[in-house]
């Protein structure tokens, strides 16, 4: 094995460059003032005091929050049936369908949740078929309702592929045995196909949640700009006001809750009462 | 008008490819490159307006969009060169005052003369040193005036937005510049203050807005959505209010009494620029007759040349009775942006307050 070590320079030197410096360099943003240059710092730590003493930015943390875990939540309830139906079918059938969930993502997200829009907005497709049906129009853009919808739209494939791939690697024998020892499916489901596909559930909370409450484009195209998330804070902090120390602060806060609910996540992943090994 | 934009750019992009042999080591003799690099406001030029000069001069133009000052400039400190910018009046004179541009050289800008005395002597400016306009106009009022009175958008001016007659029928331009231009306008205060009890006046006004009239903000999405009436009122820029009243004949325009921005957008030359020469002939041919007619139709802003300007909106011109294409001019409460970024800063602060307050 010795002779590939070297191999892993390259892969170190990309994550020094791509992940390590810009963290760093954020770090380095979110402690000090703005306008001073290279040689000297003051570091202070305004910044986040600045944040933490402005009910209007708790506030939209709060709801940044709130709407990733509403997303995350439906994600799931929407995503472990789809998932399991997948899993379930032939091969091919399933093959087929693990397709058909990531095509849509090779389309760029800006124009997948542009085409939303055109579906929503008062004139649009639902509307004109409610209208059809004698239904009057029922205001969707721009509420709440359409901000989840995007959401939900653009993440649900992460986590219908996380829990599918964690339900076909499951080994069928535990269900044969479970059989011959007389359970009934409902309860080979609950004692062992949902405790072993729990960690596909996890990563793929994980893998909703984040992007979900980081997300600035989609509140700002379907929420119309009224619900402004931590995103969209963090994003005008850097294009219009310019004032990238503040700007790194909330992304460093953004960071902290998020390792904090990954820490916590795998916490629950290792707890051996949940993953199945326990009974 | 996104269509313009894909038209534009699959217009360039085809006539690169066709010009990219044609005559290009003319060129390169007499520029000393045949490669032009323009950045530009999306959705800012005739569809023919580059192919035309790529064919006339045998070059190739390769163009960039952007969609703020603030991005433009974010690019250009990061060491981006361009030929030939296209910022507004108050980012030219950060840039200025920067030593970001170069000087013109005017005597390759003969048709310098055929500037709008809209756009001649422009308080940034005014020897035309640095900066040649592109097109100029101001911010107003469009309103469908089949659902909201004329007599009340005339009597009320910018305070219309905060009528809860019309809630939920409104578009605010999601810029804190725009926004608080509006506010402290119709509070009667300069657009330019820096006086901390107006600026809190005009964050007052624009949170009152927001909590009661349920606005949705939007950028360019206001072009194609007042095109197709999605809402009622909007403060819209005149070159796209223009469009909009083109498209739809239920729109009207109107210039609030309160006074309003007056804008120019202008050519600059930036001092790390690769191709000089050929950025001042473009310069120059955007200034013709015939560019500049074509470009002018076709956007929907107020042309920087006086005679296109007078036929496209005189008797039998394409924008004849369109009351948003032809700028005021000579208004005393009609202002131009000076450039201050603490000011703006603060603003934005304030700005993303108030969007998210409710």
């Amino acid at each position: 094995m010795k002779q590939f070590r070297s191999m892993v320079y390259p892969y170190v030197g990309w994550i020094a460059a791509m992940i390590v410096l810009p963290m760093l360099l954020i770090l380095l943003y979110a402690f000090t003032t703005p306008g001073n240059d290279v040689a000297t710092f003051r570091f202070t730590l305004d910044n986040f005091s600045r944040f933490f003493s402005d009910s209007v930015f708790l506030a939209v943390l709060q709801r940044s929050l709130l709407i990733a875990v509403l997303t995350t939540i439906i994600c799931v309830l929407l995503g472990y049936p789809i998932a399991y139906t997948i899993a379930r079918g032939s091969e091919k059938s399933s093959m087929f369908w693990v397709l058909m969930i990531t095509m849509p993502t090779w389309i760029n997200m800006m124009v997948r949740t542009y085409a939303w829009v055109g579906i929503l907005q008062d004139d649009g497709l639902v509307n004109s078929l409610l209208g059809l049906l004698g239904l009057g129009p029922i205001k969707m853009m721009y509420t709440t309702f359409a901000v989840v919808l995007g959401m939900v739209y653009n993440f649900i494939p992460f986590m219908i592929l996380q829990i599918h791939t964690s339900l076909t690697k499951m080994d069928k024998s535990y269900l044969e045995a479970a059989a011959d020892l007389g359970a009934d499916r409902m309860q080979s489901f609950l004692r062992i196909t949902l405790p072993l596909s729990l960690p596909g559930v996890l990563s793929g909370i994980t893998l909703v949640f984040l992007p979900a409450v980081s997300s600035f484009f989609i509140p700002k195209l379907l929420g119309g700009g009224q619900y402004v998330l931590i995103g969209n804070v963090i994003e005008t902090q850097f294009l219009t006001s310019g004032d990238w120390n503040f700007g790194s602060a909330i992304s460093l806060i953004m960071a902290v809750i998020i390792m904090l609910s990954m820490y916590i996540t795998r916490k629950v992943d290792t707890d051996p009462a949940t993953n199945g090994k326990g009974d | 008008m996104k269509k313009l934009v894909a038209a534009a750019l699959a217009g360039s992009l085809l006539l690169t490819a066709c010009s990219g042999n044609s005559g290009g080591s003319d060129a390169v003799e007499k520029y000393g490159s045949d490669t032009l690099k323009l950045y530009n406001w999306g959705e800012y030029m005739g569809e023919d307006l580059i192919s035309n000069f790529e064919r006339e001069y045998g070059v190739k133009v390769i163009v960039e969009y952007f969609d703020s000052n603030e991005m433009m400039y974010t690019k250009l400190q990061a060491g981006d060169s361009y030929d030939v910018l296209v910022p507004s009046d108050y980012m030219i004179e950060r840039l200025m005052k920067e030593g970001m541009l170069q000087e013109l050289d005017l005597s390759l800008i003969p048709n310098l003369p055929n500037l709008a005395d809209g756009v001649k002597n422009l308080p940034y400016d005014p020897d035309n040193s640095y900066s040649v306009p592109y097109f100029w106009g101001n911010v107003g009022i469009v309103y469908n005036h089949n659902n909201v009175d004329p007599a009340v958008v005339e009597a009320q001016g910018y305070e219309v937005l905060r009528n809860t007659d019309y809630k939920g029928r409104i578009y605010i331009y999601d810029s804190e510049r725009d926004s608080f231009m509006m506010a402290l306008k119709a509070l009667g205060y300069s657009m330019n203050t820096e006086n901390p009890q107006e600026i809190q006046a005009a964050y007052e006004w624009l949170l009152e807005m927001n909590n009661t009239m349920d606005p949705v903000y939007v950028t360019d999405e206001v072009i194609d959505g007042m095109a197709n009436g999605g809402k009622d009122i909007a403060v819209v820029y005149s070159g796209d209010a223009a469009y909009i009243l083109d498209q739809n004949p239920d729109m009207s325009y109107w210039l609030p009494s309160e006074g309003t921005n007056l804008w120019s957008d202008a050519m600059v030359i930036p001092a790390n620029a690769e191709n000089p020469k050929l950025a001042h002939e473009f310069i120059n041919y955007v200034l013709t007759y015939d560019a500049s007619y074509s470009n002018s139709e076709y956007v929907g802003y107020a042309s920087s040349n006086q005679e296109v300007l007078e036929n496209l909106s005189g008797p039998g011109g394409y924008y004849e009775g369109n009351a948003a294409y032809l700028p005021r001019s000579g208004y005393e409460k009609d202002e131009v942006f000076v450039d201050n970024p603490t000011l703006k800063k603060t603003l934005s602060d304030l700005w993303i307050k108030v969007k998210a307050a409710k």
